[in-house]
């Protein structure tokens, strides 16, 4: 059986993502990295992911939350014969040897008597490869190829194997304390730990976020949901690398039963003014520095021009291919790898001039081989921007002349223009910067607006409309409170909206079957609304999205309008930016 | 016959030891890593174990090199082939008896199938020609130990 989207809670360690259900059992975990093959993939695939549970052996209920300012979850179960907490963690490296990567997950008996099970079902290279059960000093151990989890409890029961899993059974009562720890290696041989050393490391791993937390500025009228998505885009970030990962799955889908499925495990270059402008505005600085540092050494292998996403590890290859997992409830196929990375996507450069300019804008200073670097971008943004694109949705129909697509190859030249002004970057080739930007306005306020419609579309001479010109807006092509801003921002309410959602487009895409509303949309229609001057309205449908997130505060990419069941990728990095973004937006407007 | 031809032999066979190692680490064959294992004798910190673990790699690397040339000065000859026969003994006892039982008795973080994880991390023990490390690791382990052997005793029969 799956689990609902939204019954999922999300930890990490800087380097992997485990999501946990409600039902206490961890359906996906991909190691050593976030972008390795899944060795617990249950969510895409019930009976060959594997899965890692842990839970009463009894009806029971369960209320959970991230211990606060942390990415600990702690659930407490409750049965008729008692309660048990339930703390656990992907931890974070602490003093001495510590395994490569370890779950940590441990049981406190509160009351009463309450008989418990645990069960390791580990299934390496997406369920794919043989798993081998062994024992090594007293310790089972399912390995397959190079890599290989060790099972280490305490206090847990006899650890048994079973019909390829790994179960232990045993009685919580009140004050007992029982410990789970699920030590991973990948090419290099496994580390058993001490139970002093898992519980120290389970302590300094909340230690360590809160202090993280400890960073943020914030100070707006949303301190909780800010807060709880600066943590989550944190479980995002590579640590190794700087990259933010768009996504910690892969192929939940936007549609049930559908085939928009997608591998959102690699950083997408149109994230980055939203990644940006986020950690400026929350100020990890470190962050800052890391981000765009991971994006100008990406960015290089395919200079000048600019892919759509890139790995990770900063890597360009994201050659796609499917699995033969059956799906999250039957929604094929399951896609590795993403296709998208190929296509001609315009707007990605606009979001790279745009974390340029704001990375410079917060006093730092571009070297002069970065500087030379985004000359040549602008100069291709010139001979590129006429040309029709798959746009910010990356349709696999025709490519069009997407309005979106023309804004941001606006904003890319309007930027390298203040850059140069700024003497960020070279100035050789301003005029021609200048002329050309002008040419895209007056094809974007030409081809791309209707009169009938009184707002831009979704492209031009098209009567479609497109949620991701309200971009326009929060990048300033347009003044936000001028008549076509006002007007588009109407239009897209009143024909892509559903209560406070927002669907992304109407019209076609290439693919089959419908989708949810885009979480994001939404976050972004509070914004432009902010900036447009409709604080209060913002700040209302604001109020309203925050009570969408689920019991521990997570957004996925989309949701049903009707049911409200989450949909997509999750949890998924864009929501999390566009809240945060908006939470600001808001803020500013109030106090001007 | 070269003492120092040996030693060149035994740098050069030891970088190819490890990059075969590593190659079927990245095959899927193995979890062998003899510089972490060889680190973690001295630190419990990973970065510098791997660090101090190649050295060590290299200098019993240079180690057993001196052994090939006693053995090849006892014969009276040395050559590719014969250092490839020996490349095969020294496998054979680096999985059967180097790593599976000494290294265990001598290393302090090493698990026994007496140890208990009570009181301190444990690194998980090699077993019988390192089969816990995976299935292809007797075979990577004796084309590695094999190319070593051929190296220095290539590189010892130069002086000829």
């Amino acid at each position: 059986m799956y689990e609902p989207i939204r019954d999922y809670a999300a930890i990490g360690d800087g380097r992997t993502v485990a999501l946990i259900s409600r039902r206490g059992s961890v359906d996906w975990l991909c190691l050593p990295d976030l972008d390795s093959p899944s060795v617990f993939g249950a969510l895409l695939d019930v009976q060959r992911g594997g899965r890692a549970t842990l839970a009463p052996d009894m009806p029971h209920r369960a209320e959970r939350r991230y211990l606060p300012g942390t990415n600990v979850l702690e659930t407490i179960f409750t049965t008729e014969e008692g309660a048990v907490r339930v703390t656990e963690a992907l931890t974070l490296p602490g003093g001495g040897l510590g395994p490569q990567r370890e779950l940590a997950r441990r049981v406190e008996g509160l009351s009463g008597h309450v008989p418990m099970s645990w069960s390791v079902e580990a299934r390496f290279g997406y369920g794919q490869w043989k798993t081998r059960i062994g024992w090594r000093s007293g310790v089972p151990v399912a390995a397959a190829g190079n890599q290989a989890v060790a099972v280490c409890t305490w206090n847990a029961g006899e650890p048994v194997v079973a019909g390829g899993s790994i179960v232990g059974h045993f009685d919580a009562g009140p004050g007992s304390r029982a410990l789970v720890a699920l030590c991973a290696a990948e090419q290099e041989p496994l580390v058993f730990p001490a139970r002093a050393d898992v519980e120290r490391r389970l302590d300094h791993t909340v230690a360590g976020w809160r202090r993280w937390g400890r960073r943020s500025a914030y100070d707006g009228p949303w301190p909780e949901a800010v807060g709880r998505s600066a943590l989550a885009l944190k479980l995002l970030f590579s640590a190794p690398s700087g990259a933010v990962a768009a996504a910690a799955t892969t192929s939940l889908p936007e549609g049930i039963g559908g085939v928009r499925n997608w591998d959102y495990r690699f950083c997408w270059v149109r994230d980055s003014a939203f990644i940006l402008n986020a950690l400026l505005q929350l100020g990890f600085s470190t962050e800052v520095d890391a981000f765009f540092w991971w994006l100008m050494q990406a960015s290089q292998l395919t200079h000048p021009r600019l892919q759509v996403l890139y790995r990770l590890n900063g890597g360009a290859s994201a050659t796609e291919r499917t699995l033969a997992f059956e799906g999250y409830r039957r929604s094929v196929p399951v896609r590795v790898g993403n296709a998208a990375a190929g296509q001609l996507q315009l707007d990605v450069y606009g979001d790279l001039f745009q974390t340029a300019w704001l990375y410079a804008r917060s006093g730092r200073q571009l070297d002069p081989d970065i500087g030379r670097r985004l000359e040549a971008t602008a100069n291709l943004v010139c001979d590129l921007w006429a040309q029709p694109d798959s746009g910010i949705w990356e349709v696999r129909s025709q490519p069009l002349h997407f309005t979106q697509s023309k804004m941001m190859c606006w904003v890319a030249l309007d930027r390298a223009l203040r850059l140069a002004a700024a003497g960020q970057i070279p100035a050789t080739q301003v005029r021609r910067w200048q002329a050309e930007a002008a040419a895209v306005r007056a094809f974007v306020e030409e081809h791309c607006w209707s009169e009938a419609k009184e707002s831009y579309v979704r492209s031009a001479g098209a009567d479609d409309l497109d949620a991701s010109v309200l971009l326009g807006v929060l990048f300033g092509f347009d003044d936000p409170r001028s008549h076509r801003s006002r007007g588009t921002i109407d239009a897209i309410r009143r024909e892509l909206g559903h209560g406070p959602f927002l669907y992304r487009y109407s019209g076609e895409d290439g693919l089959a079957g419908d989708e949810g509303a885009f979480l994001t949309c939404s976050f972004w229609l509070v914004d432009a609304l902010a900036r447009s001057g409709q604080a209060g309205e913002a700040a209302e449908l604001m109020e309203e999205l925050l009570g969408l997130a689920n019991d521990v505060g997570l957004y996925a990419e989309e949701v049903d309008p009707e049911t409200g069941e989450f949909l997509g990728n999750f949890p998924q990095g864009l929501t999390h930016l566009a809240l945060v973004n908006a939470a600001v937006a808001v803020d500013e407007e109030r106090r001007r | 016959m070269s003492f120092w031809g040996a030693m060149a032999g035994a740098f050069i066979g030891t970088l190819v030891l490890t990059t075969l190692l590593r190659a079927a680490s990245e095959l899927r064959l193995t979890r062998i890593d003899l510089p972490f294992l060889l680190g973690t004798v001295v630190t419990t910190d990973r970065l510098r174990a791997k660090a101090l673990g190649y050295l060590f790699h290299f200098f019993f690397g240079f180690f057993f090199a001196l052994g090939y040339y006693a053995l090849f000065r006892a014969l009276g000859r040395a050559g590719w082939s014969l250092g490839l026969a020996f490349g095969l003994v020294h496998g054979v006892f680096t999985g059967s008896a180097l790593v599976n039982v000494l290294l265990p008795v001598v290393h302090p973080r090493m698990g026994t199938p007496l140890s208990s994880i009570e009181s301190e991390a444990l690194l998980e023990p090699p077993g019988f020609m390192m089969l816990n490390y995976g299935r292809g690791s007797p075979l990577a382990s004796l084309v590695a130990h094999v190319a070593y052997g051929a190296l220095v005793g290539g590189f010892a029969a130069l002086g000829h």
